[in-house]
């Protein structure tokens, strides 16, 4: 803004009033619904919302690539360098892959052929044997020959996804789309790569949408922040401006759910706004009024246009002006129940270990890793173990044989009075049986108990209140609910007959913050109110810090540091704790390893956007 | 306040929803499969001559009055052919039901049971399986004599094994779910666990597999009437009509060419009916 006025450069991707309807078993349903958008040469946009808010739709739509049996129906105008996509042959988008729009993809052993080496890959998408080196060096692997030869599934996630960074930059687009790059990803390889990108996007003057439903991981590498919410826009703004002050309901609750190592863990998170619906409600009317803790009458009788206010945010709400109180209402958010503790041990692992792979056989050596090494840890009644580590580390399997599901090679799993815990997965849809009602299930818990039914249908409806879904949902089948609402019908078959040990199997890995928020208040209030003792199992230090007493750091299957979970964070001791504390994606955005570069004035590029 | 959040219902999948994902060729073979078994249960009684009697000269090409011809002493051909649907494709669906049966109770109990009596159970499926199964078939009807009774024993003897098969697999697959994980740790167990959270995971590769299996019972059965251990001479089984006249296929065409037709309109029927259990199992 200090700059003059100068002629802005012309934006490289222009959409205008984009609308896509995809139908799925016959049935039709508005995805985008009026999309308008411009993109800036070198600009870094992040697209935020949570599943279903229609983000990756965007990336898809403009790659070309909707799936043709979802009958896609696209209109508007997507212009990009210049040409105009939607209505375009499939030739001439085969063509714009090519040349101008590459994209790096979620999953990146999906976009590799695991039968090829990776040198010849590269070379297949066009570059010469030496360039091919030489993207491999820039994306900052090491080794480029060693790595060039190699096949896919020898090279680690992070080194997939460089290599795929290397294969889409190195064909010069014009636009780079990035679909949650790093949520397959450990935390500290995720600030690598977020690093990377943004690096090569301005040393290319490559425009890149970076699809994701992390509002940090925006604000660590992101100019401008673009909140979708149910095919429409809510919200876009510059990235520290808008995360400093939202002016969208939306988009305040998902920074207020948001939660990092400075949040207040002495209380429950702030959430705003109520659990999505599956209905979702599009017409005239704003389609965020069904959670809208501001919702007027006008807000259900028109639609809000995306409007432009001074400071050049962009913003579809009529209440946003009162969107600061409700920023200080979230501040009030209630605190936890009164807990109990007692000095007896709800769970206690002596020296477990653990070994997979084939056994010595007769004429073959054993061939097992370990994936456990002595691990000792107790948990007290009343208390909450986080159990931290990355992908391989063992925490999965600690949890297996703290549950019974799975025998140590060594050591004793003791549980207090012998009695089995209960267990919380991760994929809570895949955890419920999909033939069988929500309500049978949590019955088959009460069944030894010898009660009558009636006697068991009040229990249940007693658990379903306890977690927040409505009794009357006992009868639906788990397809019929959300995925939110799956978790808390896993979490009242656990606590139906309170357990005395409950075991948590990263239950908010696979969620949005808001929903993440909220699970954890629920686990965290339950465990306080029962007196329950919990072991939850994480890759996240911020979700452990929030929900544990005490965090474990468990690397390659040795604990290497138990304490206190404020100490833990705060003055970690193990260098392994400390690269994963310094790993962790803040909102503050003061990142210094992000600012090895100079930061580029990017001041005009809400200009464009009008 | 996450625990004050009250969720409303969710909106249910309309009705029919499965049948949208059925497409138009696998309808065609649900509505035939069902027009069949209506006609195998109820034609005989509406057939326009008494299948077993002559009623007319003999081998009369089809005309309004006779619609598919008489045969070499003068009887309808089209009720015989009406009768002969029941008489094949009633026994065809016996089969499968019976070998599903037996099939399911074995596979499902070996899968979840595990252990010895799984590898005991499964060497003896795969004895059945390895044998070869229409001279076994052949075999049995000629100890047991011919009849339809008998040819339907011998070919449950070797179908079961591929269902026993199937089912244990399936339950092997489903027990290793993290839902059926879930629900041994909320404490269920022993049979319970094996009707109600294994079972009806095998249900749909079963019900697949036992649909396109139909088309197989009825050449199978055909096959074996073909031979002439069927039904003995003037019941009017496809298969056995089709080889009785096959000589005189030059002269009197419609002799074996109709009930051939008819067993192959049938097979073809029931096939796209798997395939469209099949595509309406797939989103459930």
């Amino acid at each position: 803004m200090t700059l003059p006025a100068t002629e802005p450069e012309a934006p490289v991707l222009s959409i205008r009033g984009l609308h896509v309807r995809l139908s799925r078993d016959g049935r039709a349903s508005t995805v985008l619904d009026g999309i308008d958008f411009d993109l800036a040469p070198g600009e870094v946009v992040a697209l935020v919302g949570e599943s279903g808010s229609g983000k990756s739709t965007i990336g898809l739509t403009l790659q070309g690539l909707l799936p043709a049996e979802a009958q896609p129906e696209i209109s508007g105008s997507i212009r990009l360098a210049g040409r105009e996509i939607v209505g375009a042959r499939p030739r001439e988008l085969r063509d714009l892959r090519l040349s101008l729009v590459r994209a790096v993809p979620q999953d990146p052993m999906g976009a590799l052929n695991p039968t090829m080496s990776i040198g010849a890959q590269l070379r297949e998408s066009g570059l010469s044997a030496d360039e091919v080196l030489e993207w491999l060096a820039r994306t900052g692997l090491p080794n480029p020959r060693r790595i060039a030869a190699d096949m896919p599934h020898r090279l680690s996630g992070g080194q997939r996804q460089r290599v795929l960074i290397a294969m889409s930059m190195a064909a010069k687009p014009r636009v780079l789309i990035a679909d949650e790059p790093t949520t397959a990803l450990d935390v500290t390889v995720q600030a690598q790569i977020l690093t990377l990108l943004r690096d090569l996007a301005r040393e290319h003057n490559t425009a890149t949408l970076f699809i994701t439903h992390d509002l940090a991981v925006a604000a660590e590498l992101a100019d401008r922040v673009m909140v979708l919410y149910g095919g429409r826009v809510a919200e876009v703004g510059h990235t520290r401006a808008l995360i400093a002050a939202p002016s969208h309901p939306y988009s305040a609750g998902l920074l207020a759910a948001r939660f990092d190592l400075d949040s207040d863990r002495s209380r429950q998170l702030g959430t705003l706004a109520s659990e999505q619906l599956r209905a979702r409600p599009s017409g005239a009317h704003c389609n965020y009024v069904t959670r809208c803790p501001l919702a007027e009458a006008e807000c259900s009788e028109r639609k809000p246009d995306l409007v432009r206010r001074q400071d050049g945010r962009q913003v579809a709400c009529f209440q946003s002006n009162r969107v600061p109180d409700l920023l200080a209402r979230v501040r009030e958010a209630p605190s936890w129940p009164e807990a109990s503790a007692s000095e007896a041990n709800a769970l206690e692992l002596y020296r477990i270990e653990k070994s997979f792979g084939p056994k010595r056989g007769i004429l073959r050596p054993a061939r097992q890793t370990q994936v456990l090494a002595g691990i000792d840890l107790r948990i007290q009644q009343g208390e909450c173990v986080a159990l931290v580590g990355e992908s391989g580390s063992g925490k999965s399997t600690l949890l297996r044989i703290a549950a019974g599901l799975l025998a140590p090679d060594e050591g004793d799993v003791s549980w207090f009075g012998g009695i089995p815990p209960q267990v919380v997965f991760q994929d809570a849809v895949a955890a419920l049986t999909p033939w069988l009602t929500v309500g049978e299930q949590i019955r088959d818990r009460l069944r030894p108990l010898g009660l009558s039914r009636h006697e068991q249908d009040k229990k249940i409806a007693e658990a379903l209140k306890l977690v927040g879904v409505d009794p009357a949902l006992q009868h639906a089948l788990p397809s019929e609910l959300s995925g939110g609402q799956c978790q808390r019908i896993t979490v009242a078959r656990a606590v139906v007959v309170p357990p005395k040990l409950l075991l948590c199997d990263e239950p908010i890995s696979a969620m949005d913050v808001s929903l993440a928020a909220q699970t954890l208040n629920l686990l965290g209030s339950l465990r306080r109110s029962m007196g329950m003792a919990m072991l939850f199992v994480t890759h996240d230090l911020a979700a452990a810090r929030l929900i544990a007493d005490r965090i474990a750091v468990l690397e390659k299957g040795h604990l290497v540091e138990v304490g206190e979970a404020d100490q833990v964070i705060s003055a970690p001791q193990a260098p392994y704790t400390k690269m994963l504390v310094g790993a962790v994606p803040r909102l503050g955005g003061s990142q210094e390893k992000l600012q090895t570069f100079p930061p580029r004035e990017r001041d005009q590029s809400d200009a464009l956007a009008s | 306040m996450a625990l004050a959040t009250e969720l409303s219902a969710p909106t249910a999948p309309p009705a029919f929803a499965w049948l949208r994902r059925v497409g138009w060729l696998e309808r065609i073979g649900l509505a035939g499969v069902f027009v069949i078994t209506l006609v195998a249960i109820f034609g005989p009684f509406f057939v326009p001559y008494d299948p077993m009697l002559r009623v007319a000269a003999a081998y009369l090409p089809p005309d309004a009055a006779h619609w598919f011809g008489t045969d070499e002493i003068g009887r309808d051909l089209f009720s015989r052919v009406v009768l002969g649907v029941r008489y094949t494709w009633l026994p065809g669906l016996a089969v499968i039901g019976i070998a599903l049966l037996i099939g399911t109770v074995i596979g499902v109990f070996a899968g979840m049971v595990g252990g010895w009596v799984d590898a005991l159970l499964q060497r003896v499926v795969e004895l059945f399986l390895v044998l070869p199964s229409t001279l076994i078939a052949l075999a049995v009807v000629a100890a047991l004599g011919p009849g339809l009774i008998n040819t339907m024993i011998a070919i449950t003897i070797f179908w079961w094994p591929w269902y026993a098969r199937m089912a244990r697999d399936e339950v092997r697959r489903i027990r290793a779910r993290p839902h059926v994980e879930a629900a041994r740790i909320a404490g269920v167990k022993g049979s319970r666990l094996m009707l109600r959270y294994l079972l009806p995971g095998a249900v749909p590769a079963l019900a697949v597999a036992a649909t396109l299996d139909v088309a197989n019972i009825i050449l199978t059965l055909s096959v074996i009437s073909f031979l002439g251990l069927g039904l003995p001479a003037p019941a009017p089984e496809l298969g056995a009509m089709t080889s009785r006249s096959v000589d005189s296929l030059t002269v009197y065409w419609w002799l074996p060419i109709i009930p051939a037709l008819v067993i192959f309109v049938m097979s073809i029927l029931a096939n796209l009916a798997g395939d469209g259990i099949r595509s309406a199992l797939r989103g459930a």
